[in-house]
Order: structure tokens, then sequence, then C-alpha cells
């Protein structure tokens, strides 16, 4: 075989991969963003702004507000469990910490929609949690744990939280030990050592996992419908609605576009901070 | 240096106490003579027997592993030769390519799944098996390429120019030199490969037709209807196959470890 | 690397291929039972490929998002029958291979959206009520606006419709159920942002469980989940609100180019079996069009007043019609309400 014909065999794939299976599929999108749909179904190709004019409607910009306002709690509440554990796992002897790692991905590997149900037995109304508490006689009445914003942020960051664990971790455990001693030598407080060293240090794996859980939880519509009862709505289920109930495609695919955008700004604002492309698919 | 280790110990406690809650309940209630996942009423083992007669149930599973087997081994086939294709040679665009790359490891998995179906339409596909399998390898082969860069990168360059100095062809090189060195980076590759595509629901809801129902898709059409606790034996089932494999890798890297701190 | 391309390229086809007899169903959620279904694969060995959907609209997005001849059967009702007749999406029905056609009660046949039963073959009669746990509601309730009490808060379950949701709203402001003026959807929007607070859920695929496990003491649901709410809670009462109801005949119909017509008719006929109509009826108790299995129903069927509704009542029943373009009004005041 030649080396000019074997290069193009190595080559190929992947052009013909970012191609057809990435790029095309993004180009259509974006261009049927701006067709008109004729009412039930189809599209027309003329071109139009009114989708983008669409989403400005107060109705819409409510929902993209709301999406990222949970998205964004989403991503604190991730941050605040996965740190101190983290940190916490980091202080263990190496295999135990090996075997701590592996316990945190088991439920993982599960369905994650059978997860989302489990939590629906714990916290609906006659769920186990508002049973042992009202047979504690802490509470009266039994507290509405979903079909609400709580319902939903608890999916989310049930779901999302390894993506959060896992850079973290792996970022915490390039912590120079002898530093912290050093530090602790001289006389540093507990918050001097995590702000001047672990914070700085871990910062790269905290960006990677804030992006890895934001981004997601803005499209995660099966959350929102299992716990959230079908009467709250983020972008995700905008856009699953407009595909396959609304049957307005180009609405639809303006929404997505949108979505991208927010996302290649969230990616911007990643890269400025010195995050690493490369790092985010690494796990 | 001194820490706080029963803060420590709590800490971990309460997170996998969190992250455990659910699988445990899932996992009782597979036991549970109501077939109504509210209140645990008695001991049975009725629903394992009972998951063999669910047909639809053991399809989605059969149709599940066949697509996670098969986007598995092309994505990693395809994302083993593209990375090094991206690491060893020039080519129009390949700036460009690059960064496409990212866009389904950071996109919103639901824009994908929407592109996907409109490209599908377009091309009068139908949707079934094939897109389904086409959808989970296109979603899976960036994440194999970044593992296999990540080995790759670290990768002595003279090792192959070492080899083709000894008369070995660029082929046999790649197969016999170059491959071996990167199966970590493959096998990590291809193990997030298989467990993004087994648990995929976003976008195989959008590109999965009659006859190619999933495993998720399933438990996502059930838990609107109700579930049985066949669903939960399932589970239940899956998670002991889980942690089986689990254990065994974890005593294998804790060896590896082990030897390495002697050694 | 060749070998494992082409073990791939045989699993690739054995994957996909049908070299079995098959049909791909698309049908409401909690429709059929899979009982009927397994015994139809076995009776036949036809393997069928089982889908749901659970609204109207999402049946019509997924026909015609899907490539022509992707389904063979489907289940639109009276209005949507119109919207895919209009659109030339379904086939016209062959009756002469249907011997159990001929079981089907006339009461039902040859109506205004299919006159002479060109494309549909009527399945069964559903009709949206209000029901009310009695262990925990004790005040009567004989419209659509005593909802609104606040006493209800975070207390109703309602189907995930918005053509009947919409037209329930504007029924109780005394409008038309199917209205397009803009100011009269207006008071709906307004009636609905007011019940908004009451609202537990939007379910349209198993609202009865939310009755069941007293997640929800009052639901606006299909009269089969009622009833079935009512076997397992015989406190569970069934109310026709005064300002009227939704009613909704459901019907067999094929999509256009569908690939197993032959296959197909073997189903129809089957489900208008009367036996097998009786176990579906006895798993979901819509209201029964099947002249035949009037006589196998039992009690269970006969005495329960959500399952089997009189003939008087179900004329009482208003259609969602067709309103066209107006659709959009809808599916923005749906957005606004969510």
């Amino acid at each position: 075989m030649t080396s000019k014909l074997l290069r193009y065999i190595f080559i190929l794939p992947v052009i013909i991969y970012t191609v057809f299976l990435i790029a095309l599929p993004l180009i259509y999108i974006f261009v049927i963003s701006f067709f008109q749909s004729d009412f039930y179904g189809g599209m027309i190709e003329t071109f139009t702004l009114e989708n983008y004019a669409r989403i400005f409607d107060s109705v819409y910009i409510g929902i993209f507000i709301k999406s990222l306002v949970i998205a964004g709690i989403t991503t604190i509440i991730c941050i605040l469990i996965s740190y101190p554990f983290v940190l916490a796992v980091s202080h263990k002897n190496k295999r135990f910490q090996t075997i701590l790692m592996m316990l945190v991905m088991i439920p993982f590997l599960t369905n994650s929609l059978i997860r989302m149900y489990g939590w629906t037995v714990l916290l609906r109304e006659s769920g186990i949690i508002n049973q042992i508490l009202m047979s504690l006689n802490i509470i009266s009445e039994p507290l509405s744990l979903m079909y609400n914003n709580l319902g939903i942020i608890i999916g989310m960051v049930y779901t999302l939280i390894p993506f959060m664990i896992l850079p973290l971790y792996s970022s915490v455990s390039t912590i120079d030990k002898s530093l912290l001693e050093a530090a602790s030598d001289l006389g540093a407080s507990k918050w001097q050592k995590f702000k001047n060293i672990i914070l700085p240090q871990t910062f790269p794996g905290l960006f990677n996992g804030a992006l890895m859980v934001f981004t997601p939880a803005l499209g995660y519509f099966f959350i929102v419908d299992v716990l959230g009862g079908g009467k709250i709505m983020i972008l995700g289920n905008l856009i699953k609605n407009q595909f396959l109930t609304a049957r307005n495609w180009p609405f639809g695919a303006a929404i997505a576009v949108s979505l991208v955008l927010i996302t290649i700004l969230v990616i911007v604002i990643y890269r400025k901070l010195g995050g690493k492309m490369d790092k985010l698919g690494d796990m | 240096m001194k820490t706080n280790k029963v803060l420590d110990n709590l800490i971990i406690f309460i997170v996998f106490f969190f992250l455990f809650l659910p699988i445990c309940v899932l996992i009782l209630f597979s036991f549970n003579t109501s077939s109504l996942n509210i209140t645990f009423e008695g001991f049975t083992l009725y629903w394992y027997q009972h998951l063999l007669e669910n047909t639809a149930l053991l399809e989605a599973l059969k149709n599940t592993l066949l697509i996670a087997v098969i986007s598995t081994v092309v994505s990693t086939i395809v994302g083993t030769i593209s990375a090094y294709a991206l690491k060893k040679y020039d080519f129009p665009f390949k700036n460009v390519i690059n960064e496409l790359l990212y866009i389904p490891v950071v996109i919103p998995e639901i824009v994908l799944g929407i592109s996907l179906l409109c490209i599908y339409t377009f091309m009068h596909l139908e949707l079934g098996m094939f897109t389904l399998i086409l959808a989970h390898i296109s979603f899976s082969i960036p994440f194999v390429i970044i593992s296999v860069r990540s080995v790759l990168d670290s990768l002595d360059p003279n090792i192959e120019k070492a080899a083709s100095d000894l008369g070995a062809s660029k082929l046999k090189t790649f197969f016999y030199i170059v491959i071996p060195l990167l199966l970590p980076g493959i096998l990590s590759g291809a193990q997030l490969a298989f467990t993004l595509s087994l648990d995929d629901v976003v976008i195989s809801y959008f590109t999965a037709g009659p006859g190619s129902n999933t495993l998720p898709l399933y438990v996502y059409s059930v838990i609107k209807t109700g579930v049985t606790p066949d669903v939960n034996a399932l589970i239940t089932i899956m998670l002991l196959v889980i942690f089986i494999v689990l254990t065994i890798a974890t005593i294998i890297s804790l060896r590896k470890f082990k030897k390495e701190v002697r050694g | 690397m060749k070998k494992i391309i082409i073990v791939l390229l045989i699993l690739i086809c054995t994957g996909c291929s049908n070299t079995k007899e098959e049909i791909n169903v698309l049908n409401w959620s909690s429709y059929i039972p899979d009982s009927v279904i397994k015994s139809f694969q076995k009776e036949t060995g036809i393997k069928v490929n089982y889908s749901t959907y659970s609204s109207n609209e999402e049946l019509l997005a997924k026909i015609s998002g899907a490539k022509e001849g992707t389904y063979d059967l489907i289940f639109p009702s009276d209005y949507m029958v119109e919207i895919m007749k209009d659109r030339d999406m379904l086939e016209t029905m062959d009756l002469s291979k249907l011997q159990n056609y001929r079981n089907i009660n006339p009461n039902y046949l040859n109506l205004d959206y299919d006159k002479g039963n060109v494309y549909t073959v009527p399945f069964v009669a559903a009709t949206v009520l209000i029901a009310v746990n009695r262990d925990e509601v004790t005040d009567t309730i004989t419209s659509y606006n005593d909802l609104l009490n606040p006493k209800y808060q975070n207390e109703i379950v309602l189907i995930d419709d918005q053509r009947i949701i919409i037209g329930l709203a504007l029924l109780a402001n005394g409008y038309d159920m199917n209205s397009v003026n803009e100011n009269e959807l207006e008071v709906a929007k307004e009636w609905l942002l007011k019940l908004k607070p009451n609202i537990k859920a939007y379910d349209s695929d198993s609202p009865k469980n939310f009755l069941i496990t007293n997640e929800a003491s009052i639901g606006v649901l299909w009269n089969a989940e009622a009833a079935l709410a009512k076997d397992e809670n015989p406190n569970i009462e069934t109310i026709f609100p005064d300002e009227g109801f939704a009613l909704s005949i459901d019907n067999m119909a094929i999509p256009a180019s569908a690939k197993n017509k032959d296959l197909v008719y073997t189903f129809i006929d089957y489900i208008l079996r009367p036996d097998v109509m009786k176990e579906i009826i006895d798993a979901y108790p819509y209201k029964n069009v099947n002249n035949m299995t009037n006589n196998l129903l039992g009690s269970n069927y006969l005495n329960n007043s959500a399952a089997n509704i009189p003939d008087s009542v179900i004329a009482e029943g208003k259609f969602v019609e067709n309103i066209g373009e107006s659709v959009k009004l809808y599916d923005k005041l749906w957005a606004e309400i969510k």
C-alpha cells in the first residue's frame, strides 16, 4: 500500500464523520430555523426571522430565564456537594480513594431514568420520605417535594453530579501534598490553605465540571417530565414540544440554535479562564 | 497534616447516602409483593421470574445491548484512526474539524438529537435500529478521540521512526507498535462509549423508530403509565453485574498500584 | 479489521432486516393491554412493534415526521381524522376485509368526521370528566368553576392535552369549546392562570395513579382512567360538569403508504373480535362501541358509572373540532399557562 493511499484511509473517516454527522445536521438546523412553518407540521422554504422574533415573546424569554436559573442552581449545588466530598476523599490513603471513587460511579452506570423513578418513590406525597417524617411526627402534612422546582433540581443534581466529582477529584489529586504541609508549617490557617493553594490548583477541574453540568441541565427534558409533573418547562421541553407536539420545526430549530449560542458563550468564558477543551471529554 | 477525620467521614457518608438512596429503594421494591411501588408489603422473588415473561422489556434490553456493542466497536475503530490521523497528518480544514469534534461533547444532547432527526427526515431514512446506531456512533466518537489523543500525546514519536528505520511498513507499525501502545486510551474510550450508549435517553428519544425500543426508552414510557417491579428486578440484576465487573477492575488496578509502589 | 467490519455488517443487517412478518402499531398509552398484543402474536405469528403517544398532536407530529410507511396502524380521534384526511395522510379502509366490522354499534358509524367510514373504524369512545375523591373533598362540585376554590391548592391533576384543557376553560366561561375568538381565549387563559395554584400535575398517560395514591384528590381525566381509579377506591365520584364536557371517538386508521396492509387488517379484525374487545375494555374501561362485546362484559364494567356511560350522556358530549391554522393560538396559550 502506498503511503499516499494510507494517508487517505486514515484521514477520510474523521472528515466523513465531522461533515456528515456533525456539521451537516447542525447547518441544516440552522437553515430551517429561518424557514416558515405552515400550520400542521410542514415547512415553507421562504426566509423569515419570525422564529427568532418569537423567542423574545415574554413567554419564551421566561422559559429561557427559568432554564438558566435551574441550570445555575444545579451547578452551584453540585459544586457545594462535590468540593467537600472530593477533599474528604483525598485525605484517605490511595487504595481507599480508588475504592471510594469506584463506588461513586456505580449508581451512574445504571439507567438514569430508573434512578429518577427511584426518586419519585422517595419524594412523592405518599412516598418514603414523607412517610418517615410523618411517622416520626416531624411534620403533620406531607411536604411537596416533587412536581415542583425542588424535585427538578434534586433530579438534575443527582444525574449530573459525577460530571463535577470526577474532574474535581482528578485536579485535587494533582495537588502537591508537600505544598500543603509546608503551608501548615508556616502557620497557614485552613481557609488560607484553601484559598491560596487548593482553590487555584483545582480551578481547571472546577470549570470543567461546571461546564459539563450547566449545559446538559438546559436540555434534560426527561428529568423535568418525571419530577416536574408536566407543568414546568425548560428549554429541553420547549424544543421537544415544538418537534413532537406543536409540529413547528422551524421555531424548535430557532430555540435549538439559541441554545447552541448559549453553549458557545459558556465555552468562550471557559477558554478565557484558561480551560482546555481536551479536558472536557476526558473522564 | 492534621485533618478532621470525623468530619471527613461524615461528608463521605452523607454523599454516599444521597447517591445510593434511590438505588437502594429500587432494589428493595424489586422484592415487594405489591405491584405498586408505594409501600413494602412483603418479600417475594416473583418479579424476577415475571421478568422473563416481559417480552417488551427483554426486547428493549436486547436492542440496547446490540446498539451499545455495535456503536462501541465502530466508534472505537473510527475514533482511534481519527485521533491518529489528526496527530500525524496535515490536511485542509484540520483546525475546523478539530473544533467541530467538541460539539457533541459540549452542546446539550437535545440539539444533537433533533438535528439528527431533521437530517434523517431530510434524507428519507426510516427511523429504526440503523438510525439509532448511527446516532450513538456519532455522539461516541469524540469521546474516543479525546481519550486516545491523551495517550497519543504522551507517546514518544521516535518509536515509530525507529520501527520504520528497521524496515517495518507504516501499516505494520500502526498495528503492531502504535495500537498496543495506545491500548489504555482505546479501552477507556471504548468503555466510555459503551456506558454512554447504554444510558442514552435524549438522543435515542428522537432517533428511534418502531421496533427499536431501547431500555431507557422503555423505562421512560412505563414511568408514565406505572412501573412494575420487574423493571426493578432487571435493574437490580444489572447493578449486580456492574458491581462485579467494577470490583474486578478495581482489584486489578489496586494490584498494579501495589506493584508500582513496591517496584 | 476487514473481518470485524464484515461481522459488524452482518450484525447490523440481522438487527434491522424484516425477515419476520411484522406490523408497526402506534397507539395511545394505556389503551390496549400487553396481553392482547401477546395473544395476537401467538395466534398469528405476526410480530407487533407497539409504540405509544399521549395526544392527537403528538400522533400527528410523529406521523408527519416519520418517513411514509413507517407506521401501519394508528388511533386518531375524530377531529384528527379530519385533519389527516385533509392532508392525504390516510389510506382508505377496505371494510370487506373486516369480518367483525358488523359488530360495531351503528351509533358510532358514519359520523361527520368520516362519512361512510371510508378511512376509519371506531375503536372506543372516551369522555373527559371530573373525578373527586370523596374521602378528601366533601363540597358539591357541579361546575368547572368549582375547581377554582383555593382550598384545592396543589390537589388537582389534569390531562396534558391542550385542546381539551383550553376547551374546558372556554366552557367554564360560557364560550364554545372550540372558540378561536382571541378575546374569549384571553378569558380562558386568565381562568387557567387562576386554576394554576391548584394544579398538582398534568398527566395524560396515567392520571389515575394520582388519585389512587392520594397524590391528588381531584382529577380532570379520561373516563377509563376515572373508572380504574374508582375500582381501587369506590369513594371516588365522577361528575359530568354542567357546562358540558369533551367527547372523543377514537378510531383505527391506516396511514398513507403503510407497508404491511394485509397484516394490519388481520390485526384490526382481531381487535374487533368480541372476546378481544372484552379483554381490552376490562383493562381500560372506555365506552364500548362493539355490540357483540356488550353481553360479555361483567358487572365491573356495567355498574361503573365512569366506564359504562349511558348513550344519552354520550350524546351530550362535545367534539373537539378541526380549527385549522387557529391552532397556533392554542399552542401559544398553552405555553403561557404552563
